[in-house]
């Protein structure tokens, strides 16, 4: 996407959801050559199932919930300063635009948790993939502020639509397009290279264990229980 | 009945008839050496032939790869220190090649490769000749034994367990069947295949000896000064943990080996031994000494660092047998499979790639339990015209180490394999 290209979209998508918030999709996927995908418009709740509100999300707390699927990990984070929407390049030329920041502040992002790289996810045991907040610098490369897989060191820049900073994955993290309506949050597409094809084809065992079917995993959710991920995990491993 | 039989057609079926018919004792030779063509032949199916027949299909499908490798199976190196330590089943390494035909439209071929004639653009194996456009070598390691004769006898005794197969079987029955005595392990001076392994495996076996209560002492003879990466790591936990039942010894030269009396003998003595894990030096397959990529005297075949092309135009080695920045390593073998897979299908396009540097990261346990971590980045000094490290180890034992080496290997599994 060029330049001109890039400010007509921010300008196009911007006015569109003033007007009409469910024109948000459908101008972002004309919008997005292909690498946006619209999902079921999911509401984000909490666990006692009331909206989750803006207030609820603290800042620098990874939290979770899945989306588009009843079995693929999203992370929510409220970086707590301003996230300005980026161009983001993959490495076969292409591009999109993403979005930055929703809530007061523009603060709030969300990504899928399932590493771009060979897809580690979060599972009830395990997390491999984890948010390192400002103050929680990685042991091993002394970052923070990003999102970081520990099976591989591939490291993602949530300021920057998921972008690769360093280490062996090739694509960025998808983003999760969320919109707020009236104080509350809404999951409504995936933008950029999912990798739920390779997470179901893979995982295939595991979720039938955790889900009873694959098709019970593969189900598309119209709600989302938020949650912080050590609630979730048993074991969140930071490196 | 159908024209088509097992493969051959009723031409070819009856021709062969009445070649058996005539000559019958010269079967072997009369058979018909079928020709075949391929855009890129990779020789080889560990990680680095898996990963580059993968890759150039996955970014160009209607590209005509062929993948050659005798075994049947994919069995991995990496982790099968867990499986002699008894910490992960043999199936767990083990995967069907089936996927790279069925879901990525590689052409396999299970046969044993007899040859390369570069100058024909040929590989020769036992059925037949199979012409290229590119060439991918990925064939290993072959145990570097000529002017040591010694640990020939060895070999059949000692298995080394270090090409994956047989040699990790019947060593792990050697370890099952130990009920006491001494256990050699010997490590050759540098390159071999999977720095860290040796020096994990010597942990693990020493973490056995005290976790089964056996009266047992194991004999760590390292003819380096330290061990070669993690050297923190593995030094104190030789020290916090196995002090009691295992003795390592370094800068120590293997010097005998009797197998019949069972002892090993070196620069530091005389060890005798129940078991013995001899890992003798090593080289690139000899299958490259034979094509002619390897010069007098050269263990590893030479080729451009930042594209693993060696001096034949269009003809790649990568993996353990090329002599490059990166370790020898499963883990390397795959990231170099993946850049030789976009040269190649950027070349195809007439495109160029830009200059890419690869990085290293290994684990390693250091007892049933815990483990340790080494992460390696390199950057090209133009003025010394020399690739430079940087190392980040993690030398503290930690169980979420060892947790993180178990994703880490399923994580290049899945990406070898789905």
């Amino acid at each position: 996407m060029d330049r001109r290209g890039f400010i007509k979209t921010c300008g196009t998508v911007a006015v569109a959801s003033f007007i009409d918030p469910s024109l948000f999709s459908q101008v972002l996927a004309q919008q997005q050559d292909g690498m946006f995908q619209a999902y079921k418009k999911a509401l984000l709740v909490k666990s006692d199932g009331t909206p989750l509100k803006e207030e609820d999300i603290k800042p620098q707390v990874n939290y979770i919930f899945f989306y588009p699927h009843n079995a693929t990990p999203c992370y929510l984070i409220n970086l707590g300063e301003t996230v300005p929407p980026a161009e983001i390049k993959l490495k076969d030329g292409k591009s999109y635009r993403w979005m930055g920041g929703v809530g007061a502040k523009k603060s709030i992002v969300s990504y899928s948790a399932i590493c771009a790289h060979q897809w580690s996810y979060p599972t009830p045991q395990y997390s491999f993939i984890n948010y390192y907040p400002p103050d929680k610098p990685s042991e091993t490369t002394k970052k923070a502020g990003i999102i970081q897989c520990c099976a591989h060191l591939a490291l993602y820049d949530p300021k920057q639509g998921g972008s690769v900073i360093d280490g062996p994955a090739d694509f960025p993290l998808a983003s999760i397009v969320l919109q707020e309506e009236g104080g509350r949050f809404f999951a409504t597409g995936v933008l950029g290279k999912d990798q739920f094809q390779q997470f179901f084809d893979n995982f295939r065992t595991e979720l039938r264990q955790q889900y009873g079917s694959t098709a019970k995993a593969r189900e598309l959710v119209d709600k989302c229980i938020v949650m912080e991920v050590d609630k979730y995990v048993q074991a969140v491993v930071r490196c | 009945m159908s024209k088509q039989w097992l493969g051959v057609n009723r031409r070819e079926l009856l021709s062969g008839v009445v070649a058996v018919g005539l000559s019958a004792p010269l079967l072997a030779y009369s058979a018909p050496q079928k020709r075949q063509k391929a855009q890129v032949v990779v020789v080889g199916g560990g990680y680095g032939g898996v990963t580059t027949a993968k890759y150039l299909k996955r970014e160009n499908p209607n590209l005509d790869v062929v993948l050659i490798e005798e075994r049947p199976f994919f069995m991995s190196c990496p982790m099968s220190n867990h499986f002699l330590a008894g910490l992960m089943e043999l199936s767990s390494l083990c995967f069907s090649y089936n996927v790279l035909e069925v879901k990525h439209g590689v052409r396999m071929i299970n046969d044993k490769v007899l040859g390369v004639e570069l100058d024909k653009k040929v590989v020769r194996t036992s059925s037949g000749y199979i012409a290229y456009d590119y060439l991918v070598l990925s064939p290993g390691i072959d145990y570097d034994i000529e002017d040591k004769p010694f640990y020939r006898d060895s070999l059949i005794y000692n298995p080394p367990a270090f090409k994956p197969g047989s040699e990790h079987i019947y060593l792990k029955r050697l370890i099952e069947d130990f009920e006491g005595g001494d256990i050699v392990i010997s490590v050759p001076t540098p390159p071999f295949r999977c720095p860290p392994a040796p020096y994990e495996r010597a942990a693990l076996i020493a973490s056995m000896i005290k976790r089964n209560k056996l009266k047992a002492h194991m004999y760590f003879i390292d003819a380096n000064e330290r061990p070669i990466i993690n050297s923190e790591g593995f030094l104190s936990a030789y020290y916090d943990l196995y002090r009691d039942v295992a003795t390592y010894i370094t800068s120590a030269q293997v010097r005998d080996i009797d197998v019949q009396k069972k002892v090993v003998r070196t620069s530091h003595g005389d060890f005798k031994y129940e078991i013995a894990n001899i890992i003798p030096p090593m080289k690139a397959s000899k299958l490259l000494e034979e094509a002619g990529l390897l010069k007098r005297g050269q263990k590893w075949v030479e080729v451009n660092p930042l594209t693993f092309e060696t001096s034949v135009k269009n003809v790649f080695v990568i993996g353990d047998a090329s002599q490059s920045y990166l370790p020898k390593s499963g883990y390397a073998a795959h990231s170099e499979g993946k850049l030789v897979a976009k040269i190649i299908n950027a070349r195809i396009k007439g495109k160029e790639v830009k200059e890419e540097y690869l990085q290293m990261i290994c684990y390693a346990m250091v007892s049933d339990k815990e483990a340790i971590m080494a992460e390696t980045a390199f950057r090209y000094d133009t003025v010394s015209k020399r690739f430079i490290p940087t190392y980040r180890e993690d030398n503290q034992r930690k169980e979420s180490t060892a947790k993180r080496y178990e994703e880490w290997a399923r994580g290049l599994w899945r990406d070898l394999f789905s």
